[in-house]
Order: structure tokens, then C-alpha cells, then sequence
């Protein structure tokens, strides 16, 4: 079943065009939305938290229009957002802090309440640091922290704006594992610049840039686009500057293939490189 | 106690029973904290456990509740509503905010009536009072006091009623504040306990209409200046009858006039205070 579809969707900031007539349907599953500083993604995920109402086009989240100022509260009720910097209250436990979210969720009831508090420290593995301090924690746990209170109500829909950014590679690797059971039952919508987590987490993927959508599709079909563009060659490639020396001591071009050089299986990054060449490329010549 | 010895099934019963005497209760809970085997064959009813872990664990860790709370829930607001107002750091900023201009403005009362000067006590208090609830509803909402608003901002309760009941909250402590200072104040206590409250209200509520199209602290700044400088072009113009010019009965109806101008125009466009309509 389709959760999201965007429709036209358009945002400018003054003079800048953050989000450019952009189209596209998410369905349950994890979807990455890939794409540099500036490309337009925190723009779209905070028009579609509610957070951010767009100049033009539609957003539709299990039916529901945000428009609607009605409608608006019934998708908040069906959705989960952890801002790129969800600014946690430094003095607050762990506890403290998820109560709060949850009565801002309208989980009045002091019962419920407590279970469903229980219910996420325990999903994101801090359960035994409820009464630690929100300033005490380490970063990964801080970020679980926000995907723990983005997760109370139980949404259908569950976004994740560059969550990833900061954590080192065990707490990466933690808080992946907790974005791919979310998936499971959940439309989870996660923005990132980093292709490890792509290939790692996600059925499909979006890529963003200057605004627009340039591609969508599975990781496969991303790495895909750069069939037959991925050469390994022994010498530096002459008048190529997109290459670099990999652990094998060989060097990796993207484009067309060096004089000497190989074809090599292509990663989901040479296919995102490749678009993002693309896209700067036509903009240019617009 | 040996690593050899375990657990028997008589013994065990009585464990579960709960029949055991303190010592032997010791005992077995000791050899069944290194013996995994021991601890598996133990019958646990485990929506029982669940239950009373889930009881401790609650009293441990949640909030405590404080005199402010229990007097909010004593005058009859819901438990999620006071939880609301008094958790959100921002309006702590904005009560203590509030705190320091109340005593600030009776420090500077008490120095001029020691120097023989009611009067002027009277009047200053006056003309600053109606700013203290403006500078307490100033910190109540925002990206500028909240650094969560965000995550507020996209929940279902955000939206005009959360900044209404925040302004409410902030305003409510500023106004009681600024009354106990004004009847304590040298001159015409009726004055100075009253006087100030219309123009209060006045610019309250200018402020929130104002915050429909500007931020919240840039609006209270704006009409907190507008007040200043009017009265301050007032005293140059008419330093004689300035107190009952601005303070006088026909100055307290145009206030209540303009007053319930802002709330309509408030009320109208109180949506904007959601975060996803457009500005």
C-alpha cells in the first residue's frame, strides 16, 4: 500500500528554489533518500512531517491531505519525525523526556503513557538508561533517544532526517539494525548522503539534487546506472580528474574508460556519483 | 553450598510457593545467581513479572511530582496539562524571566520612594508593569526558547491551543507577579495594583496577533517598544497629567477596545501558529 505521494511539490526560500515540482510514492519499507548538502531532502521530509507547508503541489500520507488543517492533525497522529537536529532537552532523563513527547501525542492516559515510554526505551535498547540524563548520553544513544520518541504512538510512518551523521561505526551499525526492523511494518523514510547506509538499509532509493528528483529505484538499479562506466586501471588515467586510488592500489575512474583500464562491478556510490555528474552537468548547460 | 549441589524439586516447589524461611530463601537465591540450570527450571508467571517490573520500574523512573503540579491538579487541570506547562524548559526561562523584571521594578520602586519620591514609584511601575507578562509570553513558543520545537511543532496537540495555553500559563504567573509588586507600591495603591492590567492586556494580546506574522520575541519586542516610546512622547508632550492621560478612565476603555481588536484578529488568524500553514 502507498503511504506517501507527492505530487508537484515546489518550496522557495526568497530567490533559492529549495524543491522543484518533485513527484514521487513510498510505500511500506525502508526508502533512502540520498543526495548532497542543499539537494532539497531536509526541505521535503519537513513538508511532509507537518513541519513545513510547501508553496505548491499536494502531499497525500495514508489518504490524508496536511493541507487541511483537520486532516494536518490526523497526520501528525500517523507520523514519526526525528529532525536533523531534534535539539533534545539537555536536562531531561531519557524517561522525562519521552513522557513529554508522548503527551504532546496525546497519550493523556497516565497507564498507556508509561507502557508505551516502556515500550520504545526497550525497542531502541535504553531501557536501562531511562533516568540517565538526555546531556549523558553518548551520541548514538542520543540519537536512539529521538528515534525513540519518533516511535511513540506507533506511526505508520516514520521519518528520519540524515540520523546517521555523527556516530561512530558500532553505533551506526546499531542504530541500522533498529531502521530495518522499523521497516518491517512500517513506511520509514530516511535522508542521508552516505551510500553505506543505502545499500544497507534500503528496497528503494530516492536521489535528490538541486531540488529535483533524479532518480528512483532499488540500490541495484542505482548502482546499476553506472554499468559499464567503472574502470580499474594500474596508471593514473590521463586527463580524467573523477578518479581515485583504491585499497588495491588500483585506480578507480568513473565515465569513460581509460586507456588500459578495466570494467569493474559498479557500487551504489559510482551510480550516485554518476547521476549527481549528470545533474550538475544539465545544470550547467540550462 | 557446592557447585555439585542443585536444586531439588521439593525444594523448588516450596520456592515458588513462596514457603521457604529467610535463610534457606537465601540460599537457594544465591546458588540459582551462578546456576543457570537451577534458574531455568523455576515456573515464572510471566504476565505476573511483567506486571510488577513494570510497576518498580515506573516508580523509578518517572517524573516526581512537585508542589507546582499538585496545586495545578488540586485547581482541577488535567493530569497531561500541567505535565505540558510546567515540563517545557522554555516556560521555566519565561516565569524566571518574569521573576527577575518583578523584582528589578520593586527594587527600583523602593529606591524611589526612599528618596522621597511616591510619585514617581507609582508611575514608573505603571508604565513598566504592562511589560512584564509581554516579556514572559515573548519566551513561551518559538525555535528561538524551544530548541524542540520542531518535534512540538509536528505532534498532533501543536498548533494554536499548545501557544495559547503556553501564553495562558506565562502570563497567568507575570500577571499575579506584577499585582502583589503593584499593591505593595507607594502612591496610589488602587492605581498601581489596576491600572496597569488593561494595558497588560492590551499588549498580550497585540503581541500574540502581532506573532501571527512575526516570531514571538520579535513581536513582543516591537509592541514592548511601541509602548515605551508612546508613553515617553506622552510625558514629553503633557508631563503634567500624563498618569491620568494614560491611566485615566477613557484611556482604559480605548486599551479594552483595542484589546479585544487584537483577540478578534487573533482568533482570525490563530492557524498561523502551526508550523504547516503557510505564512
Amino acid at each position: 500500500m502507498t503511504t506517501v505521494t507527492v505530487s508537484g511539490l515546489s518550496k522557495h526560500y526568497g530567490a533559492r528554489t529549495a524543491l522543484d515540482s518533485v513527484d514521487m510514492t513510498i510505500d511500506v519499507g525502508v526508502t533512502g533518500l540520498l543526495g548532497p548538502n542543499g539537494a532539497g531532502k531536509s526541505t521535503l521530509l519537513r513538508c511532509l512531517a507537518t513541519a513545513l507547508a510547501p508553496d505548491d503541489g499536494s502531499i497525500r500520507v495514508s489518504g490524508l491531505d496536511p493541507a487541511v488543517p483537520a486532516q494536518r492533525t490526523e497526520v501528525r497522529r500517523r507520523i514519526g519525525y526525528l529532525p536533523q537536529n531534534p535539539g533534545l532537552y539537555p536536562n531531561f532523563t531519557a524517561y522525562d523526556l519521552l513522557d513529554y513527547v508522548a503527551v504532546l501525542k496525546e497519550i493523556t492516559e497516565t497507564r498507556r503513557r508509561r507502557a508505551e515510554v516502556r515500550r520504545v526505551l526497550g525497542e531502541v535498547e535504553l531501557t536501562d538508561r531511562a533516568k540517565t540524563k538526555v546531556r549523558k548520553l553518548s551520541g548514538g544513544m542520543r540519537q536512539r533517544l529521538g528515534l525513540a520518541q519518533a516511535l511513540l504512538g506507533d506511526p505508520a510512518l516514520v521519518i528520519l532526517d540524515e540520523p546517521t551523521v555523527g556516530l561512530d561505526p558500532e553505533q551506526r551499525m546499531l542504530f541500522r539494525a533498529l531502521v530495518s526492523r522499523l521497516g518491517e511494518r512500517r513506511t520509514v523514510l530516511l535522508s542521508t548522503h552516505q551510500t553505506e547506509d543505502v545499500g544497507a538499509l534500503c528496497e528503494r532509493v530516492v536521489v535528490m539534487s538541486g531540488g529535483r528528483v533524479i532518480f528512483e529505484g532499488s540500490p541495484r538499479e542505482l548502482a546499476g546506472v553506472a554499468e559499464g562506466q567503472v574502470w580499474l586501471s594500474e596508471e593514473p588515467p590521463k586527463g580524467s580528474t573523477a578518479y581515485w586510488r583504491n585499497a588495491d592500489g588500483l585506480y578507480r575512474t568513473i565515465g569513460r574508460q581509460p586507456a588500459g583500464a578495466e570494467a569493474t562491478r559498479p557500487s551504489i556510490e559510482d551510480g550516485y556519483l554518476l547521476l549527481l555528474g549528470a545533474a550538475a552537468a544539465a545544470e550547467v548547460a540550462r | 553450598m557446592t557447585a555439585e549441589w542443585h536444586v531439588d524439586s521439593e525444594l523448588r516447589e516450596q520456592y515458588e510457593r513462596g514457603a521457604l524461611e529467610p535463610s534457606r530463601l537465601m540460599a537457594v537465591e544465591a546458588h540459582m545467581l551462578a546456576c543457570a540450570g537451577c534458574r531455568g527450571e523455576i515456573q515464572v508467571d510471566i504476565t505476573w513479572l511483567t506486571g510488577n517490573f513494570s510497576v518498580v520500574y515506573d516508580n523509578i523512573h518517572a517524573p516526581r511530582i512537585g508542589p507546582v503540579q499538585r496545586l495545578l491538579a488540586r485547581v482541577g487541570l488535567p493530569e497531561h496539562r500541567w505535565l505540558l506547562l510546567t515540563a517545557t524548559p522554555a516556560l521555566r526561562w519565561s516565569w524566571l524571566a518574569a521573576t527577575i523584571a518583578v523584582l528589578g521594578l520593586a527594587i527600583a520602586g523602593s529606591l524611589l520612594s526612599w528618596s522621597g519620591d511616591p510619585g514617581a514609584a507609582s508611575t514608573l511601575f505603571l508604565v513598566l508593569a504592562p511589560i512584564l507578562p509581554v516579556i514572559a509570553v515573548s519566551g513561551a513558543y518559538g525555535p528561538a526558547v524551544d530548541p524542540m520545537h520542531e518535534i512540538t511543532g509536528t505532534t498532533p496537540s501543536a498548533g494554536p491551543a499548545l501557544v495559547l495555553w503556553r501564553a495562558v500559563a506565562v502570563i497567568s504567573i507575570a500577571t499575579v507577579m506584577a499585582a502583589v509588586a503593584g499593591l505593595l507600591m507607594p502612591g496610589p495603591g488602587w492605581l498601581a495594583a489596576a491600572g496597569w492590567l488593561l494595558p497588560a492586556l492590551l499588549l498580550c494580546t497585540g503581541t500574540l496577533a502581532l506573532a501571527t506574522i512575526l516570531s514571538l520575541p520579535v513581536a513582543a519586542s516591537v509592541l514592548g517598544g511601541l509602548w515605551l516610546t508612546g508613553l515617553l512622547a506622552v510625558q514629553q508632550a503633557q508631563e503634567e497629567v500624563f498618569v491620568p492621560t494614560l491611566f485615566g478612565p477613557s484611556a482604559q476603555i480605548s486599551y479594552l477596545a483595542a484589546a479585544a481588536v487584537a483577540a478578534a484578529v487573533l482568533f482570525r488568524r490563530r492557524s498561523r501558529f502551526d508550523l504547516g500553514e503557510s505564512r
